[in-house]
């Protein structure tokens, strides 16, 4: 084998692999399909033709594979388009094993398209499109190489370098083609669905349940996945927010878990109102990534109004309602991959939460201790109080001692009997629920009703927005002050209220989400009024523009127009040239066609290769009685042919008007002379 | 010189040509199969990424276009041809293709509306470079082939569609008769004195013994008899019997046609290059023409040739055929 067969086949099956990460960047591939398309890629790559002997036979497995997905789509635990999907890849893994022929090559080539199509129905990660562009490049490369390869002749080497540089300007046309045809094609879609979503790369993140357990050993503090994305307005516009996104909140505390004492309070609403506003409300849009993986939503304390929600599923997005729980909670009634909605809420500094409305079980919740709390914590909180009654002055008092006696830690190895205590008085280090769950007890234990609050915490702006992480998931107190309602008091240390993934990590993850972020605006979120913005864009200036300093140069929109409409005119004038540049009859030679045509209706005809000077000399030596008419004729032609001097205006029609009078004459005298000698004669007897 | 309503026909039936044929593959099928599917799920579904795939899988349709129609432009063929081509066994056939400039690449040569099958490839073919592509071409029967042009294909760069352009180049191949074993006896040879054969007064060959004579000055040493000179005392050459060559006079009865004048001409080609190869002097009879007896390599080549053109008609210029 050639090197350039060995590039080609090692091509072939790493634009297989590309377009199986295609599909499996969605996560929603079962993982066996997973294992065994990863095992046949790295074998073949390997050159390890497993199945070169036994093709027919081993596809036998396929059927039994079949067999399997096929079970798992009827028994309802798998999608059938992702079941076709790892069918398709299956598929490959097989062709991959067997003998490399072309037959093989363009089955592997092909169900790499059908995985790369699926994966566009199961992903709409950046990572597809990334994984998209090398399984084009790559798979065109190995077609063209296996096309150059069937036309050499055998044992001649195969000029890869030389095919390299032409394909390489045809893929990148095909790409900018298909660019421009994506932008302009008109979206004549039959259903308007939305984006499409898909966890991504590994399990959701941030679901949250309906209790909270502390001091579990699970930690997400320092994951930097990105799992909301909100705009807000008025934008604040500052780099870090450091705002508090509540999702839930918890009353009852049973001395290792928090959880609700109330049920549901509304059933079924598009848009749900859980506090009245103002005129100053901030308003979100905010949409939950696959990374969230729960069904809450989350808004900026302290949200006022949420509704308009839409669930993007694998089948497209829809309308979903909403329910709304005791302790303020929102959730979505529809399971989906991810989720957009509207949220307002109050500006921060107090709910206005009336107290008197609270159901009394959750009143009584609030002020609810653990059978076995130790009483250390209640002497502890009065000591540390000495005698502070007002809510929200006793809070922030304990908070402050909390933060100054106890650090932040995420290392929580091990159950604990007592947690609460275990962190205040033994290990004296805790993250932030510990922190929120001592700061919400100790009030308690002091008469002060105060709750626990999840969600999360901070805001990194990425593109006129702000995103948060699953690091950033954070838990804090809220302190119910009269007149004011819940308070949010956050006993955490505040360097540790953020995510605490690894900056440089952060950072590469920032720019991985800001592409994606683009990457979603304008390639999956793409719409038919983005192709009317476009469009509107190139006639009339963008809104806004006015209140940019005017600039003494024309506006980039003109440029581009001068570049497009120079780019015509270049090609038309290469068109104007090529066609001006093909051989047209000359003047002159139009005017001896004629005078050919004109000579041959009295019967001269000029021989192959005979010029019409040839042709006079010939009639002159003959004694042709039209020689003389056909000399000035000629001179005149050859003049214009060769002389340049081109006939005049008129003056071929004048020389062919004489050439016609001659020949008629010609014609008429032949005819008196042949009458003539047909006449019958006396004869001699 | 051509009548103007001739003229018109030929313009007329030249812009009519397709300058290039195109023919879908069998993966290049299944490519478009799956690009229609796309496009229905792209407008099914509207997704985006499925529009964009849509996308790049038509640009790569239109690319595929361009890249081979700029590869198969620009070309000159010149015709090599082949040493000689015998009726049903592959012969080397050779075309030299060329071009000014830009490069080519997965060229596939054959002979256009000819009954020759097989063809040449070519790789890579850079510009100002004259390259010779050479392929096994078989031919069904015996007799002249007209050669209208030479069709030059590539499925260049995807390998989804092949495109033709056929360039006219006129020339004619001229098939001998299919090559076999004669089984038949060759008849009987020439009697008499004829040319430099069947001299059998010729006493200088290697055959049988006819007599010993005293070494004249001069002569091969090689040929004394040391033994009859020993006994005699003086030095005896050998004289022997030379071994002389015969002349067979073949023969195609006329009146055969069809099928059996085919087996006849080959029957006869391969007893003239058996008689040939043992030495003898060959010609041939036909009804259409006689070829005096000869010997070698150029005899054989004039009687096939002759075998060739039986029942065929000449073109004037013979001497055109390769």
């Amino acid at each position: 084998m050639t090197r350039g067969s060995k590039l080609r086949l090692v091509l072939r099956d790493v634009a297989s692999g590309c377009a199986f990460a295609s599909m499996a960047v969605s996560g929603q591939l079962p993982l066996w399909t997973l294992g065994l398309y990863v095992f046949s890629l790295v074998a073949a790559l390997l050159g390890k033709r497993l199945f070169a002997r036994r093709a027919k036979l081993t596809a036998l497995l396929l059927l039994g594979v079949a067999a399997v997905l096929a079970v798992n789509v009827t028994a309802g635990s798998l999608n059938l388009v992702v079941a076709a999907c790892a069918f398709a890849g299956l598929i490959s893994a097989h062709r991959l094993l067997s003998a490399p022929d072309p037959a093989t090559d363009g089955q592997v080539h092909l169900s790499g398209l059908l995985m790369v199509a699926g994966g566009a129905a199961l992903s709409g990660e950046l990572v597809y499109g990334l994984f998209l562009v090398a399984f084009s490049v790559m798979s065109s490369v190995s077609l063209a190489l296996g096309v150059v390869e069937s036309a050499v002749p055998e044992g001649e080497p195969i000029p890869v370098r030389q095919v390299l540089r032409p394909l390489s300007t045809g893929v990148s046309f095909a790409v900018a083609g298909a660019v421009a045809f994506f932008i302009l094609f008109p979206r004549l879609n039959w259903n308007m669905t939305g984006p499409r979503a898909s966890p991504g790369i590994g399990p959701a993140t941030t679901g949250f349940s309906n209790t909270v357990r502390l001091g579990g050993t699970g930690t997400i503090k320092d994951n930097p996945r990105v799992v909301l994305r909100a705009t807000l307005n008025p934008d604040p516009g500052v780099d870090a927010l450091g705002a508090y996104w509540v999702g839930r909140t918890y009353d009852i505390f049973d001395g290792l878990e928090w959880t609700n004492a109330g049920g549901v309070r509304k059933e079924r609403e598009p848009l749900l109102t859980l506090r009245p506003g103002g005129d100053n409300l901030v308003h979100q849009r905010v949409e939950l990534l696959p990374a969230y993986g729960g069904r809450t939503l989350i808004a900026l304390e302290t949200p006022s109004r949420l509704g308009n929600a839409v669930a993007n599923t694998s089948t497209g997005g829809r309308r979903t309602f909403l329910q709304e729980l005791s302790g303020g909670e929102a959730r979505f009634l529809e399971p989906g991959l991810s989720y957009s909605y509207e949220a307002y809420s109050l500006p921060p500094g107090g709910s206005g939460d009336r107290f008197r409305k609270l159901p009394t079980v959750e009143q009584d919740a609030l002020l609810a201790l653990p059978e076995n709390i130790d009483p250390r914590v209640a002497q502890t909180a009065a000591r540390v109080l000495n005698g502070e009654r007002e809510p929200m002055a006793a809070a922030q008092k304990l908070a402050a001692w909390l933060q100054r006696e106890l650090s932040y830690t995420l290392e929580q190895a091990g159950e604990r009997d007592d947690p609460l205590a275990d962190f205040l008085f033994e290990r004296k280090a805790g993250h932030c629920e510990h922190f929120a769950t001592a700061l919400t007890l100790m009030l308690r234990t002091q008469g002060i009703r105060a709750r626990l609050a999840t969600g999360f915490f901070g805001g990194e702006r990425v593109n006129e927005g702000y995103i948060l992480r699953a690091g950033d998931a954070h838990a804090w107190t809220h302190v119910l002050v009269p007149e004011r309602g819940f308070v949010t008091v956050d006993a955490t240390p505040p360097a540790n209220r953020p995510g605490q993934g690894s900056k440089w990590l952060q950072r590469l993850l920032g720019l991985y989400e800001a592409i994606e972020s683009r990457w979603r605006n304008s390639v999956v979120d793409y719409s038919f009024r983005d192709q009317v913005d476009v469009a509107r864009a190139l006639v009339r200036p963008p809104q806004g523009s006015e209140k940019n300093e005017r600039s003494q140069l024309p506006p980039a929109r003109a440029w581009g127009a001068a570049l497009v409409v120079g780019m015509l005119v270049y090609a038309g004038w290469r068109l104007a040239e090529r066609l001006s540049g093909r051989p047209r009859p000359l003047e002159a030679t139009r005017f001896v066609d004629a005078v050919e045509a004109v000579l041959a209706s009295a019967g001269i005809v000029r021989g192959d290769d005979e010029t019409l000077e040839e042709l006079h000399a010939r009639m002159s030596s003959d004694g042709h009685a039209l020689a003389p008419a056909l000399a000035p004729i000629t001179r005149r032609y050859l003049e214009a042919r060769f002389g340049g001097r081109p006939l005049r205006q008129g003056e071929a029609d004048t020389l062919l008007r004489a050439l016609k009078s001659a020949v008629s004459d010609f014609v008429r005298m032949e005819a008196q002379l042949r009458a003539r000698a047909d006449a019958p004669r006396a004869r001699a007897s | 010189m051509k009548s103007p309503w001739k003229q018109r026909w030929a313009r007329l039936r030249a812009r009519l040509r397709p300058p290039r044929t195109l023919r879908v593959t069998r993966i290049g099928r299944t490519y478009l199969v799956v690009t229609f599917g796309v496009g229905l799920g792209a407008l099914n579904t509207g997704n985006n990424l499925l529009y964009l795939l849509l996308g790049l899988l038509l640009s790569m349709v239109v690319v595929s276009g361009v890249l081979s129609e700029r590869c198969i432009r620009d070309l000159s063929v010149r015709r090599v041809g082949t040493d000689a081509a015998f009726a049903g066994e592959p012969f080397a056939f050779r075309w030299a293709v060329s071009r000014k400039q830009g490069q080519a690449f997965a060229l596939v040569l054959a002979e256009a509306d000819s009954p020759l099958t097989g063809v040449g490839g070519v790789g890579y073919l850079p510009s100002g470079v004259e390259h010779i592509v050479r392929a096994d071409l078989v031919a069904p029967r015996r007799g002249p082939v007209r050669l209208t042009g030479v069709q030059v294909t590539t499925t260049w760069p995807l390998g989804l569609f092949a495109k033709t352009r056929v360039l006219p180049l006129e020339g004619l191949l001229l098939v001998y008769p299919k090559r076999g074993y004669a089984c038949m006896d060759p008849g009987d040879a020439e009697r008499g004195p004829v040319g430099d054969a069947g001299n059998p007064r010729r006493n200088d060959g290697s055959g049988d013994v006819t007599g010993l004579r005293e070494l004249a000055e001069g002569e091969d040493a090689r040929r004394i008899h040391w033994l009859k000179s020993a006994s005699m005392g003086k030095l005896l050459r050998v004289e022997r019997e030379r071994e002389e060559r015969r002349t067979w006079m073949l023969s195609i009865e006329p009146g055969l046609e069809g099928e059996a004048l085919e087996r006849r001409c080959e029957e006869v080609a391969a007893l003239a290059h058996r008689l040939l190869e043992e030495g003898h002097e060959v010609g041939l009879h036909t009804a259409e023409e006689r070829l005096r007896a000869g010997t070698g390599a150029a005899q054989e080549r004039r009687i096939l040739r002759a075998l060739a053109w039986l029942g065929f008609e000449r073109p004037g210029d013979e001497e055109a055929a390769a």
